[in-house]
Formats: structure tokens, sequence, C-alpha cells
């Protein structure tokens, strides 16, 4: 009997903790994504403030992926409609979660895993902490009671918001390289850690779940990427049944300039070297039939407005 | 593999802890034994690998040479028996003599070992640096050598233990488990306490059952240990590394922010991790020794290395200070000191030897560059300054009038003290001597409170947010070191008798760490500080 007292007593001790955990998990939540409402990575999740089924491309991965893809570049030449959910220096722990975000209003035909991220490692620890903020979210926003207000308390949480760009990161600025012939074939593939192989095919299973198709992209960087790397993600595809596309091999093709395209001597693309990707993606998907063109559809008109916002700013 | 080069990984809070205790807890005694054994060995070789193999090294050298002085021992006890009266002087000495020697060998084997691993690399900079001082064209390949974990730790423990044997202190022990266990145990290897064979060997060996007292107590102990180290010192560290490594572009009042910062820092993280090695060993029902005693109420240096880093002062003291200072040499010098000098001067001639030796060890001991070496001279000329000028400083607190209690001078002594030791921490952090130097002439020239009147203070790494729930921690801190420093108090009767209390605080202390830690987007968690010494 004192047993089952002692028992009883610490269940509901442990109950009270998780309830506790719960209540302060709800109240540091951000009740809207933005910036201001305390959302982390605010453009990247602006695919939550988009409206539901809208999306047919989504992109994950890092800044590669963000410096390089333009979705309204690609809503102007094809009518498709993409977001690009990446965010600095992206773990494969937090593509996971914004995947699962982005599924859960959308469903993108096609997913877009720039590979860069796939090298970066990830600890049991950060597992460990994504995971456990999936079920208490206080682990990932435990950061905002400095800016806790009065509505965080009783509002109730939305997303109202979207990213200008669609979660592309353009800059018009120049700072050339020459990387000279950085592709130097070998038949040496760098490994990827099996916690990384573990999590590319957790997201190739989430993608089969929603009906997505998964695809590996190297977005061209001299600084970052290599042959051997290009073998690794080519071995890492074929046993998953994903198609791979590296653009390191096809900057001729693409017409990249390394003079004119990069803003940080080849570590990224710049706002010319993200056109010259997207026109490439416009007809590779163009071809593959992924994009349905929206252009004229009800429900599209924000995109319109983007476009010429953006057009205002960078298509002169 | 699992990344536990960190009491505070989620790997080790998460999973290698929790699956430590759970398999004790299901054990029976000796499956208890094997499961501590076990663990250690796991947790070291998950952090160091193949390293592992100079820790073997350590425990079977100590082991066979901890039987060998005993066996040395035993055998010219029974010569000496046996022995006529008139030979047994020369029996004794000569036993003596062979008995040193062993020991000698013995600590050469494992001191050999840390300084051809730790020291060398400095050895063979600095004697590249004197060739090229000599205009000669010679040069010594610096060696890059990985440390094993805890590796100054454990040889400190190693050769106190052969020390111990040697002075018949303790009998050399003939299991070899029980010495691993002692050497390797997983809560304290990393960065200690550094312990005594008699003090926890037997305690570890005997594993006791969990007790729920003990559990919660030492839950508690933890929780502390983590509140100090995740919402302290990991939120002081963009901070500490932003002045420290460009200290040419701030004012002497964030240099000197910095200096305090980091002596907190520093405290938060050691303490914090020794709350969390002593808070382990309490939920298994071992208590390991404190090293820390409420440091930042010392009155002196001296009082202050009495209260930080325990176990390290009581080492040196044991078996550094002493036997030099009551070596044959020192005490014939006292004696004509004391003639020469006066009954204060005179032993102090003595002392200031062993002392020096002390501090140069002690400077040594935290790591191979010139900066800690400073930080060890530094801290020598503070004792020595306070041993010369004590009759004086002495007489004229008479002529003032002012008791030793008199309370505002109480104060200026504690605060004193904590100016001296953050003087200290300076160099101690400072990348190398010469940017200390430069930091700290920078801090008294270019005083000012400019980055305070503009805000700028709070763009380096820290906002307003994060400065107030410092000084909150600090609060909290100073108020649990008040009550320490007065005697435990025993507290409502509840709280007694009943243990639920102790485990909602824990809820609530759980509850702080979550919400409050310095951890996640935007934090760069600080890597332990002494497990690098």
């Amino acid at each position: 009997m004192v047993y089952f007292k002692r028992a009883l007593a610490l269940a509901a001790l442990a109950a009270a903790m998780v309830a506790l955990l719960l209540v302060v998990s709800w109240i540091v939540m951000p009740k809207d994504n933005t910036t201001e409402a305390g959302m982390e990575h605010a453009a990247a999740n602006g695919i939550l403030g988009e409206p539901a089924n809208t999306i047919d491309l989504c992109v994950i991965g890092d800044s590669e992926a963000y410096r390089s893809v333009s979705p309204l570049l690609l809503w102007k030449q094809t009518g498709g409609t993409s977001y690009v959910c990446a965010t600095s220096a992206q773990k494969l722990t937090y593509s996971k979660i914004m995947l699962e975000r982005a599924f859960e209003k959308q469903k993108p035909k096609v997913v877009l895993l720039e590979t860069l991220a796939i090298y970066r490692t990830i600890t049991p620890g950060d597992v460990f902490l994504n995971e456990l903020s999936s079920y208490f979210p206080v682990f990932r926003y435990h950061n905002r009671w400095k800016t806790l207000r009065a509505q965080d308390f009783t509002g109730p949480a939305q997303a109202t918001a979207t990213d200008q760009y669609k979660g592309h990161h353009p800059t018009l600025n120049v700072d050339p390289c020459q990387p000279g012939q950085y592709m130097v074939p070998t038949e040496k593939a760098a490994p990827i850690p099996r916690l990384n192989r573990m999590y590319v095919q957790w997201l190739k299973n989430l993608c089969d779940q929603h009906g997505a198709r998964l695809m590996l992209m190297s977005m061209p960087s001299p600084v970052n990427w290599n042959y051997s790397k290009h073998n690794g993600i080519k071995d890492l595809a074929n046993q998953l049944g994903c198609d791979y596309v590296d653009l390191n091999l096809k900057t001729e093709e693409l017409g990249i300039d390394w003079n004119q395209d990069t803003y940080d001597q080849g570590d990224h693309l710049n706002h010319y070297g993200a056109i010259k990707v997207t026109n490439y993606l416009a007809k590779l998907f163009g071809d593959m039939g992924v994009l349905t063109d929206h252009r004229g559809q009800a429900g599209y008109e924000g995109w319109d407005e983007a476009l010429a916002a953006y057009a205002k700013d960078f298509l002169r | 593999m699992l990344s536990l080069s960190s009491y505070f990984s989620a790997a080790y809070l998460g999973l290698f802890l929790p699956a430590a205790l759970a398999l004790y807890w299901v054990m029976p005694q000796r499956g208890r034994r094997a499961v501590l054994l076990g663990m250690s060995f796991l947790f070291f070789w998950a952090v160091s690998g193949k390293l592992l193999l100079y820790l073997l090294f350590s425990i079977l050298s100590m082991h066979h040479m901890g039987l060998w002085l005993t066996d040395l021992q035993r055998s010219a006890a029974q010569a000496l028996e046996a022995a006529p009266k008139e030979e047994r002087r020369a029996l004794r000495t000569a036993a003596r003599r062979r008995q040193r020697q062993v020991l000698a060998f013995a600590v050469l084997l494992q001191l050999g070992v840390l300084v051809g691993l730790k020291y060398s690399p400095f050895f063979a900079v600095n004697i590249n640096s004197f060739f090229q001082l000599l205009h000669l064209s010679w040069q010594v390949e610096v060696p890059k050598l990985l440390l094993p974990m805890g590796i100054s730790f454990y040889t400190m423990q190693a050769m106190s233990y052969l020390f111990d044997v040697h002075r018949q202190k303790i009998q050399a022990d003939r299991n070899l488990l029980r010495l691993a266990l002692y050497m390797s145990f997983f809560p304290q290897i990393m960065e200690g306490p550094i312990c005594r064979y008699d003090q926890t060997a037997p305690q570890i060996w005997s594993a006791p059952p969990i007790r729920r007292r003990n559990f919660a107590l030492g839950l508690q102990r933890c929780l502390f240990g983590l509140m100090k180290k995740i919402i302290v010192a990991d939120r002081l560290n963009l901070f500490i590394q932003t002045v420290f490594t460009q200290y040419e572009n701030y004012d002497g009042f964030v240099i000197a922010l910095a200096a305090v910062g980091y002596t907190i820092q520093l405290y938060m993280d050691f303490s914090g991790t020794m709350d969390l090695a002593v808070g382990t060993g309490q939920i298994l029902g071992f208590q390991l020794p404190e090293n820390f005693r409420q440091p930042f109420f010392s009155k002196s240096i001296s009082e202050f290395w009495q209260r930080w880093h325990i176990t390290l002062g009581a080492w040196f003291k044991d078996y550094i200070f002493y036997p030099v200072s009551m070596s044959g040499p020192l005490k014939k010098l006292t004696g004509r000191a004391r003639k020469r000098l006066g009954n204060h001067f005179g032993p102090l001639v003595a002392g200031t030897i062993a002392l020096f030796l002390v501090w140069v060890c002690n400077g040594l001991w935290h790591g191979a560059a010139w900066s800690y070496l400073f930080f060890g001279m530094y801290h020598f000329a503070c004792i020595l300054l306070a041993n010369l000028t004590g009759p004086y400083t002495k007489a004229l607190k008479r002529k003032l009038h002012i008791s030793p209690t008199n309370k505002p001078y109480l104060v200026f002594q504690i605060v004193r003290t904590g100016i001296l030791v953050c003087i200290g921490e300076l160099f101690f952090r400072a990348n190398g001597l010469r940017a200390g130097l430069e930091m700290f002439e920078k801090m008294i020239r270019e005083f000012s409170l400019n980055s305070l009147a503009d805000r700028t203070i709070f763009t380096m790494g820290m906002d307003k947010m994060d400065w107030l729930m410092v000084a909150a921690m600090l609060v909290v801190v100073f108020l649990v070191s008040l009550v320490r420093e007065r005697g435990k108090p025993a507290g409502p009767r509840f709280w007694q008798t009943y243990i639920l209390p102790h485990y909602g605080l824990c809820c609530l202390m759980l509850l702080a760490v979550i919400l409050f830690g310095a951890y996640g987007y935007g934090y760069v968690p600080l890597d332990p500080i002494y497990a690098g010494f």
C-alpha cells in the first residue's frame, strides 16, 4: 500500500510537470508567424501563412537554397508556385520540422532538398532537443520569456504573414571568384554520417506519406562543393530511389559566370546567379510537369502583387 | 557516436546518465559495481576512444607499484624485526631509500604520460623560440597530441594513492577492479573533484542501493548545477567570447565587466559541474568531496584558495607544500632564518619556497602556457604580500581600532579579494600573456562608461534581459551561499520529513532550466572549461 501511494504521488508529480510544460509551451508559442510575435526564421516560416494547398514546390535546405531559388521568378516564368523553407546553416533535424510544418497546410508535388545540409553534422543532442520540442514547444521558444505580452497568455495562435520573396533572400552584391575546375572527377565518395542518412530517409518517408516526390539538388558553390561530395550524394540518392541533380556539373549549361554571379567569392549565388538557377528549374520542372500554371486563377492574386514588388526591386 | 564531451550535453543528461542510474537501480550489489565500472569505461571510451589505453596504463601501473611498495614495506618490517638492534638503523635507511626509489619510479610513470602528452608541445614551442632568439636555424618538431579525458585529474588521484601507500596511510589495494573504479568513476573523471583513495574507493566499491531520500536530494543538487551552468555560464558565453577576442574595440569598463563576467562564468561552470558530480554521487549513495565552499566570501586570496577548487589545493598542500617545507634542508633553513629574521619572517622563508613551488605547479596544472604560469605567480605574489605585510596590517588595525569582526571591514576584505580574483581571471582567460597585459592596461587607462550610457553594452552578445537574468540568478546563488555559509539550516519540519516537496522543488528547478536556459537558437553553449585542464 505504501509503495502504491508513493508511486501514485510520483505519477501525480510527473503529470503535474507535463501539464506545467504544456501550459508554459502554450504561453511561449508565438501567436503569429512574424518576427515581432517571436517566430524564428520568419521568412522560411512564411509558408504557414500561405493559403492552403497552393504551393506546388517546396525547397528545404540551408543558405545555398534560399540564395539560389527565386519562387517569384519561377511564378513569372511558369505560373507554378513554390516556397523556400530554407534557413541559415539548416540541419536536417530542422529540415524535418520545416517539412512537417509545410505539409500541415500544403500538398507540394515536389520537395527539393539542397544537399549541403546533408553534410552538416547533427548530434544526438540536436535530435533529442528537436523531438522534445515537437511535444513541448517551450524547448524551442523558451527565449520568448523576454518578450511576452498580454496576448501571449490569452490570444489564439495563428499564422497570418508570408514572406515578400517567398523565402528567397536575393542580393545584388557582387564579390567575384576564380574557382577554376573545382569539380575534378574522383572515385572517392565523401561519407555521410549515419544519423544524417537516417534523417534523409525520414524526409523521404514523410514525402511519400504526403504524396510528394523528394528530389536532391546541389546548388553551384565552389567553396562548399566537390566531386567526392557529389559521389556521396549520388550513392545516397540511388539507395533512396530519389532524383539527384548536381548543378555544379552544369555551371556551363546554366551560364554561371563567377565574376558576376556570386556575392561572397563563390560561397553563395547572388541575384544574377539565382536567375540562372531558377531558369533551369523552370525548364526542368516544366519538362517534368510538376508545376501547374496558376496565373489568373482565383486565390493566387497575391503572387502577382508579390512579383510586381520583386520586379521593382530586382528585375529592372 | 554519442556526443558525451560535456556533462551538460543532451546525450549525457538525457541518455547516458538515466541509463546508468536505471541499470544501477535494477542490479544487485555485485551487478551495481559492474554497472559503475562498465559505464565508467564506456563513458571514457565514448569521449576519448583509443586513448583509453593511457588510463589503463595508469591503473595497471599504480596497482602494480602500490603492491610493490607494500611488499617492500612488509619485508622491511620483517627484516627490522629479525635484525639485531645495532643493524636496524642501517637497515631502515636502506629500506627507506629503496622505497623512495620505487615511489619515484612509480610517480615518474604517472607524471611521464601527463608531461609527455600535455606539456611536450609547450616545451617544443619554447625551445624553438629560444633557438630563434639565438638566431639558430634548429627547429624541434612540435608534437600534435590528443589528451585523454581528465588526464590531469586522474593522474593526481593516482599519485595521491601512491604517496599515501608510501606514507603507509593506506594499504595498497590488491583488487584491480576497485582501483580501476576509483580512477575512472564517470561522474567525476572529466573535471574532478580530485578524490583520495581512502575517501572514495571503499564507498564506491560498496555500491549501496539507491535510497529515495538520496535520490531526491541528489537530483536537487544536480538541477542546481544545471541552473548555474545553463542559465548563467552559457548565457555569458557570447559576451565573454566577443570581448576577449576583440578587446581592442572595447573600453575599460567593458573589459572590467568581461573580467568579472568571466569570473562568474568560471565559477558557475565549474561549481555547477561539481554540483552535478556530487549530486550524482549522492543519488548513488556516495559522498564525493566538495570542491567549493562559498569562495566569494573569502577575505584573502589565501582563504579564497581554501574555498575554490578545494581538492586541488589540498592535493598541493599535502603532497608538495608540506613535504617541501618540512624537508631536512628547509627545516635547517627555517632554524637559521628564525634566528636572523625573527619568529614571523624566519619561518616565512621556507614557506615561501614551498609556496612558490605550489604555485608554479598550480599554474602549469591549468595548462601549458605562459599565461597560466603568470596566473600562478600572480596568486603567489598576492599571498606572499599578505604574509609579509601581515604584522603591519595587524598593527594598523589595532591603531585604528578595527576589530576582526567589524562588518564594514569584512565587506571591504571580501570586495578586495573579489577584485584581486577577477584581475587574476582576466589573465587566465586572455588569449596569451601579452593580450592579458594589454587588456589590463586598457582597463585602467581607457576606463569610461560610454558603452553603458549609449547602451552598446546590450549589443555584445547579451541583451538587457540576459543581464537581468544573470543578476537574478546571482541573487539566488548568493542567498543559497549565505545560508550554507551560516551553517546548514534544518528547514521546516515538513521539508525534513517528506520527500515529495523536494521533488516539487526539482520540478520548478527543471522548469527554470527549460524556460530560462541559454540553449538552442542564438546561443553558443560553453565548452566545459576545467575539462580542458
